[in-house]
This record gives C-alpha cells, structure tokens and sequence, in this order.
C-alpha cells in the first residue's frame, strides 16, 4: 500500500513537470502555431542566471528563485522580438526550423560564452529534504513541484478566463486576424504568450536545478524533448492537452520503472516513448482530439 | 468621412480591384453592390488593412493606408467581416468583451445594453459563440463591433447564408443603427434589402466600379435593377 | 518515350549536377590527402540524404524530422547483415535470433537493408501521408526519438552509443560518386514525373487537388517511400566506408545538418540541394578549423569552440527570415544555361 502511495507521488511530480514544461510549449504553439524548440534553452538562461546570482554572492533563495524566473522571461520576450518576429506569418514549418535554429545558436552561445563543462548551482540545495508523512518518505521537492505546478494551472486558468489579455490569446488560438481587427494588438498578444511560456520555464527551471545542481549548455534538450512529447500525447496546443499529456507521460514514466525487471532498468526511456508511439498510432492527433476526418483542417 | 481613391486591391500578385474611387459621407449609408467575386470584400480588406492595396484610404481627413490594422481599428473603424467570425470558442459575453476591449470603461454597460437590446444575446450570455445559430451569430458580430463605438461599421455580407425571417430581423437592426446616425459600410450581394437602406450605392464588377448613384437612381432603373436581383 | 518539354529540361539539369559531381570527385582523388578525402566523401553521403530530404519535402511540402533514423534503419540493418562472423561474435555476443551467427555479401544485406527500411517506411508512411503539414512533422520527429532510443535500448543488436565495428569497407569515393549521381537523376525524375508534379500541385491546394482524382496520400506516400529508400543507401555508403557506426549520429544534430543544407540551397529544387550541401559540409569544415585557433599570418587565433555551432543555427535563421526560398528558390541549374 504504502508502496502504491509512493509511487503514485512519483508520478504526481514527475508529471508535474512535464505539465508545467508542456503547457509552456502549448501556449505558444496554439497562439502562433510555433513549435518553439528553443524552449529549452529558456530554462538554460534561468539555470546560468543561478550560477551568475551565486557569482554575485547573492544567495538568498527568493533573490536566486526571482532572477531564474525574471531573466527567463526576460529572455523569452527578447527571443519573440528578435528571432521570431520575421517569421510571425510564415507557415508553422517556416516557425519551426526557425526555432531549432535559435536553439542551436543559443547552446552554442552557452558553450562558447560561458563554458562547455557543467557548472554546480547549490543554492536550492535546501529545497530538497525528506518528509515522513503516513509512512511514507516524500521528498519535499515532489510536494513543492506538484504544489506549484497546481497553483500555475489555477492561476493561467484564471488569467484566460478573467482578463482582457487572457481572452485574446484564447481568441487567437482560433482566429488571430480577427483578433486584431477588434483593435488588440498583435505584438501584445505575442508578447504575453512569451512571456507567460517564460515564466514557466523559469519556474521548472527552479525545480530542475533543485533536483540537478548543475547547468551545462545542452540542458534544454532533454526537458523540452518531453515537453514535445507530452503535447503531442495531449494533442499538439490544447493546453488541458498539454497538462493530461504532461502527467500521463509521468505516469507512463513511473509505471515503466515499477514494471519493467531489474534486467532491464535502463530501457524505460525505449519504452516510454514505444508507449507513446502505439499511442500515436491509435490517435495520431493526441488523446484530446476524436479522430478526424482527414483532410479538413482547422 | 471615408474617402477612397485609386484602390488597387492585391492578393499574392493577383490584383483582385482596380483602381476603384468611392466616398462614405458621415451619416449615411453607402452599399457595395455585385456579383460573387467583384472585389467587395477586398474593398473592406483594404480598408481594415488585412489585405495589400495601393491608392488612398482617407479616414476622417487622416491618411490609414500605411498604418497597421490594429492601427486603424483604433482609429474608430469597426468591421463584421464576411462569414461573421465570431469567436467560437469563447462565450457570447467574452465574445462582447472582447469587442471594447480598449474601450475600457464602458464595456459593462455597454454589455448590458446589448442584452437589453437583443434578449436572445442576453439569454444565451455564457454560451459557446460557435454553438448559435447563425442568424445569432451576425447579431453578435455586429453587436462585438459596435462595443468599441466605433465611427463607422464596415458590414460584409450581413445576409449571407441565413433564413429570409433572420435576415430581416438583422436589417432592421441595422435600419435602427442608421436612425442613430451610424456611419455605415455595407457589402451585399442581396442589392434590394442594401438598396432600401442606403443612401447611395456603388456597383462593382470584375474589380471595378460599373455604376453609382442614389438608391432612387438604381431603383429607377430598370434594367439595372433586373439584373441585380437576378444576381441577388 | 517522349518526355514532355520540363522533363528534358530536368534530364539536362540532372546531367549537369552529375557533370558537377563527378569533377568533385575526381579532383578530390587526384588531389585530396586522405583526411580531405574522408571529408569529401561525407559530404556525398551528406548529399545522398539531403537529396532522399529533398524528394520528400520538396514535393509534398512537408517538414520531415525523421530522416536520420531511416538512414540509421539501412546503416545497421546493412551492417548486420555483412559484418563477418567473428567479428559479430565479439561485438554483439548476446545478439537474439542468431543475427551473429551469419554473415552475408555486401550486396545482398544491401538489398535486404533497402528492403526492411522500405518496409518499416510503408508501415509508418501510412499514418504519417494522412496527417496535415505541422502534425505529420511532429510525428516524424516523434518517430526520430523512438527509432533513437530503440537503437540505445537493444544494445544486443546494435551496441547503442558504443562503436558497431568490423563492417567490410567496400566503398571507395568513387563508388559514393557514382551513387550521387544516380540518385541526382532519380530525385530529378521524380520531380518531373507526374507524380512528382501531381504532388506539388495537391501539396498547394489540398482540397482542389482531391476533387480533381489526385489521390494525394497515395502520393505522399509514394514519396516517402522513395525518399527512406534513399535514406537507407545513404546509411548503407555511410557505414561501407567508415566501417564503424554507432547511435549517435542519427539523432537531432544530422537532422538539424541536413536540414539546414537542404534549406540553405533551397528545398524547392535538386540544384538547391547538391548547393547547399557543399556550402554547408565544406564551410563547416572551414569554421571548424577556425574554432581550433589556428595561425594564421602569424596571428595566433582564440579557440573558439561553439562557433560552428553558431555559424549553422545563424545559417537556419537568417535563411528563414530573409529567404526562405533558399538561395536557388525554384531556378534549377539548367535554368542557366537554357532558355525559358
């Protein structure tokens, strides 16, 4: 039982972060129809933000925590004006192949400007410790993350429910031409879309450099390989897509490790992704979407 | 008010009007008569800024044709584009809101009046916008357009598609707007219903204006009249 | 048969890409030290894959992300076949099926690569040829993670990210060149047959395109076929000539590579990819001795790792940005020469 229980917190958290990693891919896909690779390199620019706060002696975690989050959306806002812009229009594969490129660049950037080799950020070391509770031993840090990631959701739920701003991106996600033929702005929209996928990058950056402790150039890939996967599981820019995507992939994750034999320990990413594929096959557009008519768009 | 001139209307490399001149004078009511594809809601693509034109687009003595779309909206120009485009996934009321969105501190009221006007928007207030009728939804188009108080409404096609009995009820709504003194852009293919509102008329063809004048100057004329409810 | 007036166009076009080809070739042996030779041989078998990429993409306008795992599919499935027995025994000892316990000639496990990746590429083709523009990308990509980690999980047939060596290397540069040309004149021939151009059309207007009898997922499946069928020879020429293979490089950074040199040519046209692999394999080359902090003029120049890295990424972007066409758009490079 208490087994069960354990597991099932696993998932919680490991889901959680896929969510929140998820949700910042599907924001921007379903407004802008682009796939944003780069977003990986978002979290990269919060985890060495960490290690320039440590630089500074500056290690109050609230301090370390507010410029993660703050420089990757800085940073977000920046890659939209810079890199993005020219490609607004284009078709999603013009959007796409810009984003690998941004991604590239910026690993490189990483790489050459800062240092090939991994750099240790302990100042969110505090964040982890074990919590006893009914038998079981939590970490603390899979509380914070499911929490937080919990929080996140109400929070963006409420902001495209209640606001102005938030009604927009959900029109847009539908019709952006109309949307600005009501008069919104389209640089606002897309610049609220950014910034919100940054904020959350920062923020699962915070749990991925508690868990981690070091930043290298290739952070990214990993995290936004599963922030994709979990979209596309979820249907690729639904939002509640992208959070049922997230934990299922979560689930997925944990069930492999529980299931699978000591023998095989180290294929469950083989798995996990074997899953996905029958999955895609059942439901090539994610779980979301009923099966399409094919050949009618949106 | 709106004064246009030379309007060369592009979409890709294809040039969909030619050189077409037309005035809106504050007030009034103008109609955009024609066959499918004369270039009518190009026109108003033009004008809204969505599609490229050459030429000049004079707004209340102010030159829109380098501005950005948003730009000119802002400026007081409001549009219920051709097909209605409602936004189907948000509710009636966000629908509404989004509508005034710069027009902050009236949209509450300006809601409320809406519903008052039209019950049946009021009614269905937190219903998906992609789940009414369409005759609801040109209500809604209209309505979401006029919550920013805009200076002049650009309709396209307001009968398209919708049942006789709906469509009336949308000309008298729009008959009221003009009691109100609204300045009015109207494009339709349904020339008698446009004719009976408008103050005067234009007729395109092919991307060019074959014919304008008066309402009385059109009704008058037979043989134009004849071929334009044949095309109706 | 009588071709119609584009197809002997593209016959001359092809023509002159081999012509091209083969100089590159010659002046590479006659010229090349034996590390010039290896990159210049790289690059042809960068080239066989930029050009099944183009086959696809240029015809079906759709991104494809899961080329380098198709090339991987026809690297191994070759490698396993040909590698001798004893060779095998060492480097897989625990391989299932008996799959080191035979070894066959370098042509037939060619043709046996060529078959299984076409199989697995019909397999996958029919979900992918049914899926719009963007999801038919993300399930590629989808489908590069999986083949990737399924090469890592099964590291009893392929070895995972550990070196698969003792592959017979049969292939010379001059068996890579003769290869490329072959396959210019196939991707040029396919652009110009009627399935080729029936496919652009339908690729502009999908709706129009049915109503007119195009069946266009037969089509685009056709073309993906086609286009992992190269994909398997390239991994085949990959492996014949080094030797040695392993997982890694057919994961993202060789998608990304080819993509970018399809791009930079210009994905519309054969010509576009043949340029824009050169640019890229031996500009890269160039950059990449640059990051080593050579001397140069007696100036002793930084290290600077990363730059290829950058210089490519900045390559993609710019492109996208300013001329997504690519630098041939859609000129062929008869287009020259003939005229109009």
């Amino acid at each position: 039982m208490e087994f069960v229980a354990q597991q099932i917190m696993n998932a919680l958290s490991f889901g959680a972060e896929y969510a929140l990693l998820a949700l910042g891919l599907a924001i921007v896909f379903s407004i802008m129809g682009l796939v944003n690779f780069a977003h990986g390199e978002i979290i990269a620019v919060g985890g060495y933000t960490m290690v320039a706060m440590a630089a500074l002696s500056l290690n109050n975690p609230l301090i370390v925590v507010g410029a993660a989050i703050f420089a990757a959306s800085i940073g977000a806002v920046t890659l939209e004006r810079v890199a993005f812009r020219p490609v607004r229009y284009a078709d999603p594969t013009t959007g796409l192949l810009t984003a690998f490129g941004v991604s590239i660049v910026l690993q490189n950037l990483f790489l050459l400007l800062v240092s090939p080799r991994p750099i240790a950020v302990t100042s969110l070391y505090f964040l982890e410790w074990p919590i006893p509770f009914a038998g079981l031993r939590i970490s603390s840090l899979q509380l914070f993350e499911t929490l937080t990631t919990i929080i996140v959701i109400v929070v963006m739920m409420l902001f495209l429910k209640r606001t102005v701003l938030g009604l927009s991106m959900r029109a847009a996600a539908l019709d952006f031409e109309m949307v600005r033929l009501t008069g919104i702005k389209a640089n606002r929209v897309f610049a609220a879309a950014f910034l919100i996928s940054g904020v959350l990058a920062g923020i699962a950056c915070v749990f991925i450099m508690a868990r981690r402790g070091s930043v290298d150039p290739h952070l990214g890939f990993d995290p936004v390989l599963m922030a994709f996967v979990a979209c596309v599981v979820g249907g690729f820019g639904s939002l509640p897509g992208a959070v049922i995507g997230g934990f299922l992939l979560g689930a997925i994750e944990v069930a492999m490790l529980v299931l699978l034999p000591q023998s095989l320990g180290g294929m469950t990413e083989a798995f996990v992704f074997g899953s996905i594929a029958l999955l895609l096959i059942w439901r090539p557009d994610g779980i979301l979407t009923p099966p399409r008519e094919k050949g009618d768009k949106q | 008010m709106l004064v246009v001139q030379n309007l060369n209307v592009f979409h890709g490399p294809i040039e969909a009007v030619h050189g077409i001149s037309f005035t809106v004078k504050e007030g009034t009511c103008v109609s955009l008569l024609g066959p499918n594809g004369a270039g009518k809601t190009s026109t108003i693509s033009a004008i809204t800024g969505v599609a490229k034109s050459t030429g000049s687009i004079m707004f209340a003595d102010e030159d829109i044709s380098a501005l950005p779309v948003e730009t000119r909206i802002r400026k007081g120009i409001a549009v219920s584009p051709e097909g209605r485009r409602v936004f189907a996934n948000l509710s009636v009321k966000e629908n509404l809101r989004l509508g005034g969105a710069y027009n902050a501190a009236n949209v509450d009221s300006l809601i409320a009046e809406w519903f008052e006007t039209f019950p049946i928007l009021g009614e269905r207030r937190d219903q998906l916008a992609g789940t009414l009728s369409g005759g609801e939804q040109q209500m809604l188009a209209i309505a979401r357009a006029l919550m920013s108080e805009p200076r002049i409404l650009l309709l396209d096609e307001p009968s398209l598609g919708l049942a006789p009995k709906i469509v009336t009820q949308i000309f008298t709504m729009i008959e009221r707007l003009k009691e109100k003194q609204m300045t009015i852009l109207l494009v339709e293919q349904n020339a008698t219903l446009a004719l009976r509102l408008s103050d005067h008329a234009y007729l395109l063809n092919n991307g060019q204006i074959v014919a304008d004048g008066t309402a009385e100057t059109f009704g008058s004329n037979d043989a134009l009249m004849a071929e334009l409810t044949g095309l109706a | 048969m009588t071709l119609s007036r584009s197809q002997k166009r593209g016959l001359v076009g092809a023509s002159l890409l081999a012509f091209v080809l083969i100089m590159v070739g010659i002046i590479a042996s006659y010229f090349g030290s034996k590390y010039q030779l290896r990159i210049v041989y790289g690059s042809y078998v960068s080239l066989m894959v930029v050009l099944a990429l183009q086959v696809f993409m240029g015809n079906a306008r759709i991104t494809n992300l899961s080329h380098s795992a198709f090339m991987g599919i026809g690297a191994y499935a070759a490698a396993i076949c040909v590698t001798p027995v004893a060779m095998k025994k060492i480097s897989l000892p625990s391989a299932p099926w008996g799959l080191n316990a035979f070894a066959l000639d370098p042509v037939t496990s060619a043709v046996i690569a060529i078959v299984i990746t076409a199989v697995i590429a019909l397999l996958i083709g029919l979900i992918l040829a049914r899926l719009s523009g963007i999801g038919a990308t993300i399930v590629s990509l989808a489908v590069l993670v999986i083949v990737h980690s399924l090469f890592l999980y099964r590291t009893d047939i392929f070895k995972g990210n550990q070196a698969f060596f003792g592959i017979p290397q049969v292939f010379t540069l001059t068996s890579a060149v003769i290869i490329a040309v072959i396959m210019v004149y196939v991707v040029r021939g396919f652009k110009e047959s009627r399935w080729g151009i029936a496919l652009r059309a339908s690729a502009d207007d999908e709706i129009s395109a049915a109503a007119m009898g195009v069946n266009v997922h037969r089509l685009r499946l056709l073309a993906w076929v086609l286009s992992c069928v190269l994909l398997a020879v390239a991994g085949i020429a990959y492996s014949y000539y080094l030797g040695t293979i392993s997982a890694r490089p057919f994961y993202f950074n060789h998608v990304f590579l080819t993509l970018a040199m399809l791009i930079l040519g210009g994905m519309r046209t054969v010509t576009g990819a043949v340029l824009g692999t050169f640019l890229i394999s031996f500009g890269l080359e160039w950059v990449r001795w640059l990051e080593t902090g050579p001397h140069i003029l007696g100036l002793k120049f930084p290290e600077v790792l990363g730059l290829s890295g950058v210089v490519l990424g900045s390559v993609i972007v710019l492109i996208m940005a300013l001329r997504p066409g690519g630098i041939m758009g859609d000129r062929e490079i008869e287009d020259f020469i003939l005229k109009e």
